[in-house]
């Protein structure tokens, strides 16, 4: 339906003389008149000013200062700063404040710990427009560190998973695009939008290589060579490998997202309805084969 | 002439159904048709029985389309009444904004952007003479002057004169040229000045028949014609040969300056549905930037 505005001018259009050639004129300030200044207050300069070489029609180049080293060729080059806008920074988190935050029941450890969840605790401002791609896990206060955890970040080293698959938890290394990350961080506000829940996107190129890479236990490698590296790391660092498969929560700790997830139990192209309480699943079959892929 | 045609401008719900009722009574079955004026045309004028009634759904909405209505005549005057069918027209095209100012941005364009302007003026270079001092510096007591052409003499160069061949050309937003057109056919439609026939078919070939039937129908002063096709029916195009205040057009031709140049217009079912399917196809694809389009969006 036309907006309202329309609807009205249309039904005005009925009641007035038909438009013609002979009755149209622009909007107002639309045309301006190119001639000179003439007659007494466009006289005397001409719009023109007084001396130099802008009345003189001789005017200086873009961005000549008048001699002295003009702006734009003051500073060299700097590498420094080159490809600033493509790296990313992330928000830091050490084992022990982790530990912490488990004691004090800040955080939940009865379902899988991911970045909603960590950002639920509201200790941490992530800003995904200010080029932030999450959490990463610092390894201060491994030794002290005891959960069992389903652990998902987006940066760990080493020691820091080492400490984790120590205690019997997993940990995965995961990649948020920013629209993806803005989502996970608020996903209340993000289902108040209305809008379908998009894929996660790939990492950037600069960054696929970690994210495949077992050791870092990263979201895209294969699994088997996981549990390879797990058996790998256990030996490096000399600690016996608790067997996940017997713990009771077992379940719990082996829920994984698949690589186009952003929330556990949602797909993207659903559309959830806060107010009504239901999920809107697409039907059309061109959308699921988008959507699946 | 108001209550009749007033009725094909229907927006309000109940009155499509009311439009249908009232010709159902007359016709044994009601014909529906979906398809391009092909097969429309294909349908001699005399063999109709059942009115035309191109109820089109516009599938292909994202939103809800309400569709404006319009009735579908003839030129044949023989035929038992001069409507024959109804047609629904989608309202992104014949319901739009008629932004009278966007209208005046098109016309203006058509005129300004072929222009030539051939004035030519000599700058004081280019004036015969002038390349030697007339007199000296000092000591005369006159003014001081290097050139008997510069331009504060009689005779002198001009200094900011056109210069030909001045061309005033530039191509108007691809939006506002889109804009242009269907702003123009809903001012068209909203002031009754547009009409629908099935097609340009005549019984006769003389310019008479045919500024009779305009008279009759109250077709104003001009009167243009669109088709699908460039090559029209051969009774209209003789018809309308002699008379240059009635044209033929092919729809590839449709302008706003023409629109509007002429007091009627009048399309078949034919270009009405490829008008329809072309400024469509551009408001909706994918390749022009959607900030640019959002703005000339309904």
């Amino acid at each position: 339906m036309a907006s309202q505005g329309t609807e009205k001018a249309l039904a005005l259009l009925r009641r007035l003389p038909r438009v013609s050639l002979g009755n149209l004129k622009p909007n107002p300030g639309a045309v301006k008149s190119a001639r000179r200044g003439r007659g007494i207050y466009g006289g005397k300069t001409h719009g023109a000013g007084s001396k130099g070489s802008g009345q003189r029609q001789n005017f200086m180049r873009l961005g000549f200062e008048t001699g002295n080293t003009p702006f734009y060729l003051r500073f060299p080059y700097q590498n420094y700063y080159k490809g600033h806008h493509m790296r990313l920074s992330y928000a830091p988190l050490c084992m022990g404040k982790l530990q912490r935050m488990i004691d004090t029941s800040r955080l939940r450890t009865d379902v899988p710990v991911d970045i909603t969840q960590l950002s639920a605790t509201q200790l941490f401002s992530i800003n995904p427009m200010e080029k932030m791609g999450g959490i990463m896990l610092k390894d201060e206060g491994i030794d002290h560190f005891q959960a069992t955890l389903n652990l998902e970040v987006q940066w760990a080293t080493e020691a820091v998973i080492a400490s984790v698959e120590r205690n019997g938890g997993t940990i995965t290394v995961a990649y948020y695009d920013p629209i993806s990350l803005q989502a996970a961080l608020n996903p209340m506000a993000f289902f108040k939008r209305g809008v379908a829940i998009p894929r996660r996107m790939l990492p950037p190129q600069n960054l696929i290589d970690y994210y495949s890479d077992p050791k870092n236990r990263g979201y895209l490698a294969d699994p088997t060579e996981v549990a390879r590296e797990r058996f790998v790391l256990a030996q490096k660092y000399g600690y016996e490998l608790p067997d996940i498969r017997s713990s009771p929560n077992q379940e719990m700790l082996l829920e994984r997202k698949d690589p186009r997830q952003i929330f556990y139990g949602l797909q993207p192209g659903w559309v959830v309805n806060l107010e009504d309480k239901v999920i809107l699943k697409p039907t059309d079959p061109e959308l699921l084969e988008h959507y699946a892929s | 002439m108001a209550g009749a045609l007033s009725l094909a401008w229907g927006v309000t719900a109940h009155r499509p159904a009311l439009l249908r009722q009232v010709l159902r009574s007359f016709s044994v079955t009601a014909v529906r048709n979906q398809e391009t004026g092909a097969a429309v045309a294909a349908a001699s004028i005399d063999s109709r029985k059942s009115p035309l009634i191109l109820d089109e759904k516009f599938p292909d909405s994202n939103s809800i389309v309400v569709p404006r209505e319009a009735w579908i005549e003839t030129l044949d005057t023989s035929a038992a009444s001069t409507q024959v069918g109804l047609i629904h027209l989608h309202p992104q095209v014949f319901g739009a904004n008629p932004r009278l100012d966007l209208i005046h941005e098109n016309v203006t364009w058509q005129k300004k952007f072929r222009m030539v302007n051939y004035a030519h003026t000599k700058v004081r270079s280019e004036v015969r003479g002038g390349g030697k001092k007339p007199w000296p510096q000092k000591g005369l007591g006159r003014a001081r002057h290097g050139s008997i052409r510069s331009p504060l003499w009689r005779g002198g160069g001009v200094t900011h004169g056109p210069r030909a061949y001045t061309t005033h050309f530039y191509m108007l937003p691809f939006s506002k040229r889109l804009q242009g057109l269907t702003a123009t056919l809903s001012a068209k439609f909203a002031q009754d000045d547009l009409k629908i026939v099935e097609s340009l078919d005549m019984p006769s070939d003389e310019a008479g028949y045919l500024e009779q039937l305009c008279e009759n129908r109250r077709w104003g002063i001009s009167v243009l014609f669109v088709d699908d096709s460039d090559i029209m029916p051969r009774n209209i195009t003789l018809a309308s040969d002699t008379l240059r205040h009635m044209n033929l057009m092919p729809v590839y031709g449709l302008n706003v300056h023409s629109m509007l140049k002429h007091e009627t217009l009048v399309l078949t079912v034919a270009a009405v549905r490829r008008i329809e399917e072309r400024i469509l196809y551009h408001f909706r694809r994918p390749d022009l930037p959607k900030e640019n389009m959002k703005r000339f969006r309904m």
